[in-house]
């Protein structure tokens, strides 16, 4: 521990001494009853150089957690002959939030510990301490100043919300899944009833159909396949206001939409567009979702001016007839050409605009609401070059349902089926 | 917050006490006496506990002043004086250790307060011990100014020896 003296110990002897001379010159002895008791507080200070030693450990619960939970954590302090006063300031990160405030002074005897909570208040790789230490004697003549405890890391999930319903791909997988195929097969759900051709099993036979054509007829259903999806996060660029901002959006859909495809046993992969681009190759199963939920972690923003094209990618990232679910606030021209090439390539595009319109101000003068309003435009002619291509194109802000956002997809596509490329 | 105002509430009380004690020369001692205050008040305001000493020193130099000008037998108050000034001292060192953001146990608050305390009155009571000391018929001459002397140059050198 680092020692650290109070000037005051110095001053008061300053003090006493000048009393006591002046005392001598001056011939009064009152002067020198002035020194007396800061002579006696300088060496009541000086003697109270003892080292307290203190060590303190950092316990967590647990290493996950999700959003807006309350993570414990045990502060064990010890100092074998006690200190009068302790100081401790718990390092943490700005998205969590100590409980009750992160900075304590207490008395220690021995040893104690110490229960404090954490709120995560946002998503994140976090490191929990080390602890800021400062021992001091009850008159504060000195003071000894250490780090201590162990780094603690901690992981914190965004929140999943809750979704009935799903975006239904334009095409399936050759595997098996929960999603109804558009082709027709073996299956559950009834498609269709064909002639019967050598090879037709006998209880696919429709009888009444039969009966009545006098003619052996089959039935047909649809089979029930999964799907490949692409999460495709833009993350050339983020608005932030406060604690919030479209990335945290971002990640926030992302992981509510693998968690609910994954679920639906369809393979989901991801694709980190931005400053440097990263992918997860699509897969199914909870390792995936871990695996998927951890990259999500990692997701930042890196200015970059590199141009980037869909080619650094490698081909198996994005599988055919997969369905890319984009997540971006259009707010990068590239990641709007890396889409619109997607499309070009005849991929099953939709864009979730994740809307920075909540964290940007519209300005104070006419000057700044000119701007404003030059780049809403801006931005909605960018969105009519989506439409024009057959993609839709729906608007995601902060505390909107994902549910609706998807409904509107589908009521899209009703409308407007994208042509084959 | 408290303890800041208490020092400054200490302190104008000393004040008051050394200006009551010569009323024709209380401007004077009230000007030193009030830069001292101001500076106390510095020190609370900026945590700056370097200063504290000047602050001391002046309401010091305003008390002796009233002492050397008012030349009428020993002022019996004086150890009350130099309490009064290491209290206004430490409740300024106490009000500038405190952080607003530091969730402060209760006992450790009432050590410190026994403490300064105890500090105090053992500073009252070595300081009356003085008076009395002065006050008692050993006579005078050579060898007591030589102890004296001694005393201040051994107070002086341990002050230098905190120092470095």
């Amino acid at each position: 521990m680092t020692r650290f003296d109070s000037p005051r110990i110095v001053a008061y002897a300053g003090l006493a001494a000048f009393a006591l001379v002046a005392g001598l010159v001056a011939g009064r002895v009152e002067l020198v009853a002035l020194a007396a008791p800061f002579a006696l507080a300088s060496v009541i200070g000086a003697s109270l150089v003892r080292d307290p030693a203190v060590e303190a450990t950092l316990e967590l619960d647990r290493d996950r957690a999700l959003e807006g939970d309350l993570v414990p954590l045990a502060i064990g302090l010890a100092s074998p002959g006690g200190v009068d006063r302790v100081e401790l300031l718990l390092t943490v990160p700005d998205e969590l939030v100590v409980e009750g405030g992160h900075a304590r002074a207490l008395a220690l005897a021995g040893s104690r510990k110490l229960d404090v909570s954490l709120r995560c208040a946002r998503w994140g790789a976090f490191a929990v301490g080390p602890v800021r230490l400062r021992a001091s004697d009850r008159l504060g003549f000195h003071s000894w100043e250490a780090r201590a405890g162990a780094r603690q890391p901690l992981r914190v999930y965004p929140s999943v919300e809750t979704m009935r319903t799903l975006l239904a791909p334009l095409d399936t997988q050759a595997f098996i899944g929960n999603q109804l195929s558009r082709a027709k097969g073996d299956g559950i759900e009834f498609a269709d009833i064909r002639e019967w051709a050598p090879g037709d099993r006998v209880r696919s036979i429709n009888w009444r159909a039969t009966a009545r054509r006098g003619e052996l007829h089959v039935n047909q259903q649809h089979p029930e396949r999964n799907t490949d999806v692409v999460l495709f996060l833009d993350t050339f660029a983020d608005v932030r206001s406060g604690m919030h901002g479209t990335l945290d959006l971002t990640v926030r859909a992302a992981a509510s939409l693998a968690h609910r495809y994954l679920q639906r046993k369809d393979r989901v992969g991801v694709v980190s567009f931005g400053g440097f681009a990263s992918w997860l190759l699509p897969s199914s199963g909870t390792r995936q979702l871990y695996r998927i939920v951890d990259s999500l972690l990692q997701m930042d923003i890196v200015l970059t001016f590199a141009a980037k094209g869909l080619d650094i990618l490698p081909p198996r990232t994005l599988p055919p007839k997969a369905l890319v679910l984009a997540l971006t606030p259009l707010l990068d021209p590239r990641s709007a050409a890396a889409l619109l090439d997607l499309r070009a390539r005849g991929f099953d595009l939709v864009v979730i605009e994740v809307s920075p319109l909540p964290f940007v101000d519209s300005g104070g003068d006419e000057l700044a609401r000119l701007a404003y309003r030059l780049w809403r435009l801006s931005r909605e002619s960018l969105r009519l070059r989506y439409e024009y291509a057959g993609v839709p194109v729906v608007e995601w802000r902060d505390g909107e349902p994902l549910d609706v956002v998807l409904e509107e997809v589908t009521a899209f596509r009703r409308y407007a089926r994208p042509a084959r490329a | 917050m408290i303890s800041g105002a208490s020092a400054i509430v200490v302190y104008l009380g000393v004040l008051a006490y050394a200006a009551s004690r010569d009323l024709e020369l209380a401007p004077v001692i009230g000007i030193v006496g009030g830069i001292g205050a101001v500076l106390l008040l510095f020190v609370i305001v900026r945590r700056a506990e370097d200063v504290l000493a000047w602050s001391i020193l002046m309401l010091g130099v305003a008390y002796s002043l009233s002492l050397v000008t008012h030349r009428r037998g020993v002022d019996e108050v004086s150890p009350l004086v130099a309490g009064g000034l290491l209290l206004a001292a430490e409740l300024a060192t106490w009000s500038c250790g405190e952080r607003r953001q530091i969730r402060v146990e209760r006992r450790v608050r009432l050590a410190r307060a026994v403490a300064v305390a105890l500090l105090v009155v053992g500073g009252i009571g070595v300081s009356a011990l003085v008076l009395a000391l002065a006050a008692a018929p050993v006579g005078g001459g050579l060898g007591w100014t030589i102890l004296g002397a001694a005393s201040a140059v051994g107070v002086i050198g341990l002050a230098t020896r905190l120092a470095r």
